[in-house]
This record gives C-alpha cells, structure tokens and sequence, in this order.
C-alpha cells in the first residue's frame, strides 16, 4: 500500500523511466544511422537521427549530350549543382563513392535520358545500406583476417582458460588441502592484476618462444585473468553440485573419470558457459596488449582502433566496423548478463 | 597408497595452472619489475628509470588525471544510479525493458564506444545536431578543442553514459533482494522515508555498493581508449595512455620503452593497492554478514 503511487508520482516515475531509456537509445540510434551513411549524408548537418535507404537527385538534361546532377543538403539552400558529364563509368564511381548507390553507369545513363523526353526530374535510387561494411573490409587492410584472428584468439582463450580453470575450480571445490585459502587468494590478485603491466616483458617473452605476432601468444597472456575467473566461477558450481549423486554412481561402479564426465560436468556446464564467455569478451574487447603483442597480424578491435587514427574522414567506415565489432560482443553480455551481478559485488540479477 | 593418491590428487588437479602462471605471469612480472631497477646501461639502479618517469612529458598530468577521472567518475556514476535505482526499483510494465537497454552501454566494445560519441563530438555530429534540433544551443559547440580538465570532464560523461545504467541493475537488484518486511516494520514504528533510506536501504546496499566500487575503481584507473580514440594521444595524458603512447606513438626508442615499463609498474601498484583495499573489505563484509547471522 506504501508503494502504490499517486498520479504525479506517476508522471514523473513515467518522465524518468523515458529519460533514461533515451539517454541511453538516442546516442546508439545515431551510431547506427552513421554507420548506414553514405559520405554525401556525413558532410551534412544537422544528422539525421533514423537511416534513410534511399537517395534522391536531381537531373536535367544538357545540349550536348550531357547531364546536370543536382543534390539537395536539406540545408534550406535547395538543389546544388553536383556535376555535369555523361561519362558512364565516372557516374558510376560517383554514385557508388558518394551515395552508396551501387548501379551500373550505363543503366544511370539511360534512366537519365528520360528527362531527353520528360524534361528535368528527380530520381530516386536505393542505397545499398551495407555498402560501409563492404568498403570497411576493402580500404582497411587486413581487416578481413583481423576479423578471422580475433574469432581464433577468442577460442583459444576459451579452451585454455576453461581446460586449466575448471580442473583448479574442482580441485578447490572438492577437496580440504593445505594452501587452500592461499590459492584462493592468490587467484584473486592474478585476476584483477591489470594486463597492462604484463604486456611489454610478454612481448619479449614470446618473441624468445618465437610465438610473437601469433593468435596463442595473445592467447596466453588473455588468459591469465581468465583461468582465474573460471576457476572461481566454477568452483561456485561445482560445491553446489550434490556430491550424494557422485557418490550414488562410485556405488554403481563408475570409476572418478567415468562420474566426472557423465555426471558433474553436464551438472556445471552452464557455469563453465558463462565463464567461456567471459573469456570471449576479455579477447575479442582488448586493445591495448594486442596493439603491445601483434605486428602483422591484428585483431579486429585492434583494426577498428587503428582506422580511427589514420582517417577522420570516412568515419562513417569506422563506425560500420564498430558495429561488426558490437553484435558478439552484445549478443554473449546477454547470455551471459545473470552472472555479470554476481562479478560486481555478488548480487544476483 | 590409495590414501596418499587422494591427498595428491588436489595438488596434481593444480599443477597445470601453477605451471602456468609461473611461466606466462610470474615470469614477465618479475622481468617487468627488473627492467624498472636496470638502467640504460644495462646495470641496477634503483631510482634512475622512476626519475626519468618523474621528468618525462606529461607525467603528472596523467597522475592528476587518472585520480580525478576515477575518482569524479566513480562517484558521479553511483550518485546517479542509486538515485535512479531507488526511483525505478519497483515492479512496472517494461522494466525488463529497461534492464534490456541499461545493458547495452556497458557490453559495447569500448573502441566501439569510442567510435560512437566521436561521430557525437566532431563540429558536424549528432551531438550538435541534437543541441541544435532541440533550440537547446544556437551555433554548434567544437568539443573536440576540450583541453584540459574540460577534456578529462568529457570523458567522465563518456564513461558515466556507459557505466551508470549497469550500476543501476546491480542496485537494483540488490535493492530487490530487501526484505519488504524491515521496511514495513520501520513505517509500523512511525520512520519517515528519509530515515528508512539512511538506516535501513543504505545499509543493507552497502556491501555490494563497497565491492563494485573498488571493482569500477579498478577498471577506471586503466582508462586510455576512449581518451585517445576520441582526442587523440598527450590531449588527456592518463596513465595506461601514457604507455600506450610510448609503445605505438615513439616506438623503438629506449627511453620510450623504459618509460612504458615503468609506467606499466606504476599503474600495477596503484591497482594492487586497490586489490588489496578490495580484499580488506570483502573480508569485512563477510564477517559482518557472519555476525548477523548469529
């Protein structure tokens, strides 16, 4: 009864329940549409806040043989003039550079040439709204392999944090040993020191090991905190897990190797998901010990960060690489978001 | 023999990330620490590499920075979010909307965060476009010339847009976890809401608010992406920035390389001081929860 509330503690809980929904939306729409603009949208100002999928000119057609192409910015100045020309491969190029419209030049010639019969008009062609994702991957080089080295040093991450972390977590999970609250404590500071400080006599570690420059070397170094992580993680699970069940199968004859398999892995398997996870994020996110670690071969994160600094022009670029960047790492903080509670002071979501 | 086996087998479980972590973490940490004590000459010293720190370009601005950023960020984020937790910690249609899109800020990768509110800041972005759509300002703001403590205070709301709606879940949760009982109890016994808030909510917060903080503290202390995406290197001189500076900006230089060792030493004991703070008060915590229990 204390909570029910009246109607202007209703407006205002409805004011701030849409304030924060925008705060956090409007910047993210924006992004969007940037990474869905063609370079004529990004010199214009104000931006506009949905992405259009179309693009609209206007032609009028010239005595010889030539057409005029008009634009309007929307900044109340109306047409422009653009160019004039009826070199098809020159208007090919301009539309495909300019507005994302990826037409052959010969067919934009011939719908222009109705304005011969029509007199002058608007035309509207389609963008083609993954033309930034397209060009990211062609003016960023090796942005292609940048893409493929980070799904690999992510899964190398994961099975060496997982292998090593799990078997640790059992260990501290299941059995009473000397040094075991040391460990426990030790796996902590490994855990929050920061990666940084490892990287720079990483890098000359492993150009000595000859692994420099490679996916496992930056694997090796991302799962230091990660192999922590996933031993705590699943330490949490594996005392959760009844030992009764364990012992009901020794009962049966099943060897430690048998019931490990058969019964307590299946059991801690969401953690151990969870913590994979984790380690995916730690690998695909970093910047800082890939740009210490790698020479040639980049990983994605690493690339979108390099793309920023070289150009400020064809940011629109940039931004589409963002959001190849964003989708995995959004779609696992999802699956993943009952635990991140627990990570940030042990609260439950 | 089978008695022994079992007293083994913990330790054997161990062995392989012993191993590990002495070869991929003990290793480079105690070859970073010797780098700091060997000077250019190749023979130890004790404070000639942390002198070249002291009187390198920047050095105390990226200290002051990296303390105000923290600690400005920190409590600006939690002001903000308990506010805003205990305004929506109630049961409403779409709140699990709202824990839907308080997610996404803090799941972006952050160059990709950086990438976003460039396209804001730059004279011609959305930023501008937003201000001036709205009649809010009448000729666009560069944000991009922020020198100073401007640019450092650009990059706390930066960083406040994509931590407070997390930390807002993780009050809220916890706030939903108090028992509605104490608070009925305390109306019952005639306690206005200011004093439930202070004697009953923040206390019983206080736990998972002490252990996030240190956790954000942690985190905040190793800025450097956003400031140089968004800025660019030495406009807001941090600490991880600076080695980030002297390893991609002046590579190949020996006294850039000595500098980005020592400064990587210094941020780790500032972070394990705060790992150390953090156990310290953990340890608290879990006592104190034993204590209730009783």
């Amino acid at each position: 009864m204390m909570d029910r509330l009246n109607a202007v503690q209703k407006t205002v809980f409805a004011i701030i329940l849409a304030g924060m929904v925008m705060l956090v939306a409007i910047p993210l729409l924006f992004f969007i549409t940037v990474s869905f603009s063609n370079s004529t949208e990004m010199t214009q100002f104000p931006k506009n806040i949905f992405p259009s999928g179309e693009v609209t000119v206007y032609v009028e057609p010239k005595d010889d043989g030539k057409y005029e192409l008009f634009y309007d910015y929307q900044d109340g100045s109306g047409y422009t003039s653009i160019i004039t020309t009826n070199n098809a491969s020159k208007l090919e190029k301009h539309f495909a550079r300019q507005y994302a419209v990826v037409m052959d030049g010969e067919e934009i010639l011939e719908e222009f040439s109705r304005t011969r019969t029509e007199g002058a008009r608007e035309f509207t062609f389609r963008k083609d709204m993954f033309y930034n994702f397209k060009q990211f991957f062609k003016i960023v080089p090796n942005a292609g392999v940048a893409l493929k080295n980070s799904i690999i040093v992510s899964l190398y991450t994961i099975l060496i944090s997982l292998s090593l972390g799990s078997l640790a977590g059992y260990a501290i999970a299941r059995y009473q040993f000397k040094g075991r609250e040391q460990i426990n404590v030790g796996l902590l500071i490994v855990r929050m020191f920061p990666t940084v400080g490892i990287s720079i006599p990483m890098a000359v570690m492993l150009i000595k090991m000859g692994l420099y420059d490679t996916m496992i070397g930056l694997a090796f170094l991302y799962s230091i905190p990660n192999i922590a992580l996933t031993s705590w993680i699943t330490s949490s699970i594996f005392i959760g897990i009844n030992k009764e069940l364990e012992e009901a199968s020794y009962v049966f004859g099943a060897n430690s190797i048998q019931t490990f398999l058969k019964i307590t892995l299946p059991m801690a398997f969401p953690a151990m998901a969870a913590s994979s996870m984790y380690s995916f994020l730690t690998a695909w996110n970093d910047t800082i010990s890939a740009l210490i670690l790698t020479n040639e071969n980049q990983t994605l994160a690493l690339v979108v960060y390099k793309a920023i600094g070289t150009t400020s022009s064809g940011i629109q670029y940039a931004a589409a690489g963002s959001i190849v960047l964003i989708i995995p790492a959004l779609v696992f903080t999802f699956i993943i978001r009952k635990y991140i509670g627990q990570m940030w002071g042990g609260v439950e979501l | 023999m089978h008695k022994n086996m079992k007293k083994a087998t913990p330790y054997l479980l161990l062995f392989p990330i012993f191993i590990y972590y002495a070869v991929f973490w003990l290793a480079p940490v105690a070859s970073g620490i010797k780098e700091v004590f060997v000077g250019m000459d190749g023979d130890f010293t004790l404070t000639e590499n942390l002198k070249l720190m002291f009187r390198s370009d920047l050095f105390s601005e990226s200290v002051l920075n990296t303390a105000a950023f923290a600690a400005i960020s920190v409590v600006l984020q939690y002001v903000i979010a308990l506010v805003l937790a205990l305004l929506l910690s109630r049961k409403f249609i779409g709140s699990r909307f709202l824990m839907f899109i308080s997610m996404i800020p803090m799941a972006i990768t952050p160059t990709a965060t950086a990438i976003l509110w460039k396209t804001g800041l730059v004279k011609d972005g959305w930023i501008n476009s937003l201000l001036m759509g709205l009649h809010i300002i009448d000729n666009p703001i560069v944000f991009m010339n922020a020198e100073g403590f401007q640019a450092i205070l650009l990059l706390i709301v930066i960083d406040t847009w994509t931590v407070t709606p997390s930390v807002m879940i993780i009050l809220i949760a916890g706030l939903q976890g108090l028992q509605k009982e104490l608070k009925e109890a305390a109306y019952t016994f005639g306690a206005n809401k200011w004093q439930i808030l202070k004697d009953i909510t923040l206390p019983i917060l206080r736990p998972s608010i002490t252990t996030s903080v240190i956790m954000r503290m942690i985190a905040a202390v190793q800025v450097w992406s956003i400031a140089v995406m968004v800025l660019g290197y030495s406009k807001a001189p941090f600490l991880v920035e600076r080695i980030a500076f002297y390893v991609d900006a002046i590579p190949g230089v020996d006294t850039s390389t000595k500098l980005a060792y020592t400064y990587s030493f210094l941020t780790t004991i500032v972070v394990l001081l705060a790992t150390v703070i953090y156990l310290r008060v953990s340890g608290r915590n879990k006592i104190a929860a034993g204590g209730e229990d009783e």
